[in-house]
């Protein structure tokens, strides 16, 4: 008899415990369920997200029709989300706990060895590559005259694969640039591909936080071009200055890993011969400078280049040559033009991206010496503009 | 709104809470009990309103419909005709609300493809939950019907019963026999709400931590397109695939449970380490638990179910299992996985009987597996055409390993043992700490930490970068 209520004592004790364990979780559980909400009220809503380089949700305007079509409930979720509070931090958390386990991957974004964040590479399409440069032959066949150069800069996977995470194999790309080049034989073919293998540090050709090159690649490759079409650019003409080092390009913004920042470098040709005006044909604004200082400010502040992308930006110089250049071009050459500015009297800049105008017009009202194509491969690969452009 | 969202969890939860159990009437417990139903169903209407406002017309018609029907029905005890008029129309009225809204599109594009005709239809967006409260209907006005439950009386408690939000959008399907008691009286104490805390916060993990995670190496695997996948990234990715599912599913189902749970409700557990199952059958009595006996009360067993002989069992078999797929969702793929189970649970019955009984119990496991492992390519694609190329793939048509693979496996074989492990029931049996205070401490702080975990990564799920990529 006793031993059985002794038994029963202990499964009744046993019960309490547990009972009392779960308790404990489950108030916590509340607490953290209330607190979170009044956490969420008494914090003041925040304008913008530094991180996310964007302006965060306000309260949602409240109307019957927002109501009954669903749009209010909607923008209630986003406002709650992007006001969450500690939500930067919670994120920041989120990647280091997943890197901690030994994930090399943020939204698309592999994480490499020292710091280097690497842009999956777009994977070549041949039929698509035919496309592309017998759109540009044939504009280089309707143009005899020009002197032609094309600048296709292999990215940050081509150049430092050993910076990769552990295991990570890239398509090996090397045919392809050779197709290509093969196919432009009218052009002057600058070979950043093989310059780039060559250099001795070969990490500080990209940035480590963004898709970019970085000045020191543009400049290597506006070395070969110098070469190429017998420039005579020498070392010693050209400066360089550290204009930011908190950079944290694309790469850092998507992944949301800010473990390392970049430098940024500016080149800056010394000859007097480097003045010029700049003119953006779009909104009809003109500067006196290729570099926008108070885009330093910003999260992205690769824009100190040129301020970004344009359809159509007009240089002219103080050069005394008659040499007059085109450029068709993605986002790598904006810190290159200004290198290019003491051999050409005007340049013409396109981005077929944004590019909608008549390039017929442009090559009536100019008539121009040279023609320069700058191009990053994964954005030359994925194209989808060039050539429209090229027959506008 | 899903139970995985921050606007769930720290607005309408925290909301509901304090109104369901601050106390307005202390001195009266059936006051009480009716304005913690009121909160209920108010709560779980402005739920199911919150993502579908318009659909919330359908669903309180369907309330107000079938209340009344139940108490017709009732009232007619005396008169069979009477009695099966009103239950026919109500079964016609219920299928037909479903067939309008799921399987229209379904059934005029088959129309339009078997007499090359072009009738044209708008795709209508289907109402959230519909097939899960349909059935919860069904399995009402078929116990009315046959005396099993007394009609109810009060439309609150009715209403409460079908719109309920923690199981309205993705079950379980609680028959009403199952709860009807509980609607009129039901016990709120500390021991249960702590029950259904862990419960829930177990399900959060699995759908948060788990599901979501596994899930993304799923689709990024397949993003480049099923039909050129290598041998080994498919298997890869359909194993991801089957885990994904189970998380998902069986998480939303703890959660519900443990929702339930808190509010003072018992809802059948839905699911029992499927994974685990030696048969077909075995799975099927341990995959959603709730839809499986569903069919069998209230199909199977009104067609006869194995009592008509050989041939009958078989139909019957066959017709449940085509329903079941149909259930799943309107499209050929579905129907073909539903069938691809009635043909193997009756070859199982018929064919294989004595040969499976022979087999030792871990290779039938492993046979089991492989079946529904392949069972999910045929559930998980898009089309038929888009299932038989990913089985194509899994079987060598592009070769086997791709230069990925490597990358691939060594990423995320972590997370994948884990999530293969737990799926498998291992961690139930490892061994517990003797110090039992010590053990519950650990589990308590367990809880918590993932619990916390599961914030992290639902508010992570909202990063939302500005970019200007490849520009």
């Amino acid at each position: 008899m006793t031993n059985n209520t002794g038994k029963n004592e202990n499964a009744i004790r046993k019960k309490k415990r547990i009972t009392a364990v779960c308790a404990v979780t489950s108030a916590v559980f509340f607490v953290i369920v209330f607190g979170i909400l009044v956490l969420a009220i008494a914090t003041p809503d925040k304008e913008k997200s530094e991180s996310e380089n964007r302006v965060l949700k306000k309260f949602p305007a409240f109307s019957i029709s927002a109501v009954t079509d669903g749009s209010f409930m909607k923008n209630f979720e986003t406002y709650f989300n992007d006001q969450f509070p500690l939500r930067d931090k919670l994120i920041a958390f989120k990647t280091k706990f997943e890197r901690s386990l030994g994930k090399t991957e943020e939204n698309g974004v592999y994480i490499g060895k020292d710091n280097f964040l690497f842009e999956a590479p777009t994977k070549p399409d041949e039929e698509k590559i035919k496309e592309l440069t017998d759109a540009i032959t044939a504009f280089s066949q309707k143009n005899k005259k020009l002197k032609k150069a094309f600048i296709l800069s292999p990215n940050a996977t081509d150049i430092i694969p050993e910076k990769l995470p552990k295991g990570l194999k890239i398509e090996d790309r090397s045919e392809n640039f050779k197709t290509i080049q093969k196919s432009l034989s009218n052009f002057s073919w600058v070979d950043c591909k093989a310059s780039f293998e060559k250099y001795d540090k070969k990490d500080t050709l990209f940035y480590r936080t963004d898709h970019h090159w970085t000045t020191r690649g543009a400049y290597l490759a506006f070395k070969g071009l110098s070469d190429e079409w017998k420039l005579g650019a020498k070392g010693k003409d050209y400066s360089f200055f550290t204009v930011s080092d908190s950079f944290q390009g694309t790469l850092s913004s998507s992944s949301a890993v800010g473990d390392a920042t970049d430098k940024i470098e500016i080149c800056v040709p010394k000859k007097e011969a480097g003045k010029y005006t700049v003119l953006y044909e779009s909104s009809g604004r003109k500067t006196a400078t290729l570099f926008e200082e108070e885009k330093l400010n910003q999260k992205n502040q690769y824009e100190v280049f040129l301020g970004g992308n344009y359809d159509k930006v007009v240089i002219t110089t103080t050069a005394e040559t008659t040499a007059t250049l085109l450029v068709f071009k993605d986002s790598y050459a904006n810190c290159l033009l200004p290198m290019l500015t003491p051999y050409f009297s005007k340049i013409v800049v396109i981005d077929p991206r944004y590019f909608s105008d008549s390039l017929k017009g442009i090559m009536g009202e100019t008539q121009f010496t040279h023609v320069l194509f700058v191009y990053n491969m994964d954005t030359f690969l994925g194209d989808s503009s060039l050539a429209a452009a090229l027959e506008s | 709104m899903v139970f995985s969202s921050a606007t769930f969890l720290f607005v309408f939860l925290p909301i509901v809470f304090a109104f369901y159990f601050i106390p307005f009437f202390r001195n009266d417990e059936r006051k009480e009990l009716k304005k913690k139903n009121i909160v209920l169903c108010l709560s779980s209407l402005v739920f199911y309103a919150w993502g579908e406002p318009v659909y919330i017309v359908l669903m309180l018609l369907s309330i107000v419909y079938n209340f009344n029907a139940g108490i017709d029905i009732e009232k007619n005890g005396n008169n069979p005709k009477a009695r099966k008029r009103i239950f026919v129309f109500a079964i016609l009225f219920n299928l037909l609300v479903l067939g309008f809204f799921k399987y229209s599109g379904f059934v005029v594009e088959n129309i339009n493809s078997i007499f090359s005709l072009n009738i044209k239809y708008e795709p209508l967006s289907l109402p959230v939950g519909i097939s899960f409260y349909t059935f919860q209907v069904l399995s009402y006005v078929i116990d009315v019907y046959r005396k099993d439950c007394r009609a109810q009386k009060s439309i609150l408690n009715f209403a409460t019963y079908i719109s309920m939000f923690p199981q309205l959008i993705a079950g379980p399907i609680v028959q009403y026999n199952d709860i009807e008691k509980a609607l009129s009286s039901r016990e709120h104490n500390v021991r249960k709400f702590s029950a259904g805390t862990l419960f829930f916060i177990r399900g959060l993990g699995k759908k948060v931590i788990f599901a979501n995670t596994i899930g993304a190496v799923y689709t990024n695997i397949c993003a480049g397109g099923v039909s050129s996948l290598k041998a080994v990234d498919a298997w890869f990715a359909i194993l991801c695939y089957t885990l994904q599912i189970y998380f998902d599913f069986s998480g939303y189902s703890d959660m519900a449970v443990g929702l339930g749970k808190m509010f003072g409700f018992d809802f059948v557990h839905n699911f029992n380490f499927p994974y685990c199952a030696v048969s077909i059958k075995d799975f099927w009595s341990r995959w959603h638990i709730s839809l499986s006996s569903w069919f069998r009360d209230y199909v199977y067993i009104p067609l006869g179910g194995n009592r008509k002989g050989t041939a009958r069992t078989i139909f019957n078999i066959a017709v449940v299992w085509t329903l079941t797929g149909l259930w799943h969702g309107a499209s050929w793929n579905f129907v073909a996985w539903g069938a691809f189970y009635g043909i193997l649970l009756i070859a199982e019955k018929y064919v294989f009987k004595d040969v499976i009984e022979k087999i030792p119990r871990p290779v039938r496991r492993v046979i089991t597996m492989l079946i529904v492992i392949i069972g999910w390519v045929f559930f998980s694609s898009e089309t038929l055409s888009a299932a038989v190329e990913f089985l194509r793939s899994m079987f060598g048509a592009n070769g086997f390993v791709s230069a990925d693979t490597g990358y691939i496996l060594r990423n995320n074989i972590f997370p994948f043992a884990v999530m293969s492990l737990s799926a498998l029931g291992f961690f139930k049996k490892l061994p517990t700490l003797k110090n039992v205070p010590l053990r519950l401490a650990f589990q308590a702080a367990g809880y918590i930490v993932v619990f916390i975990l599961c914030i992290v990564f639902i508010v992570s799920s909202t990063y939302n970068p500005f970019l200007y990529f490849r520009f």
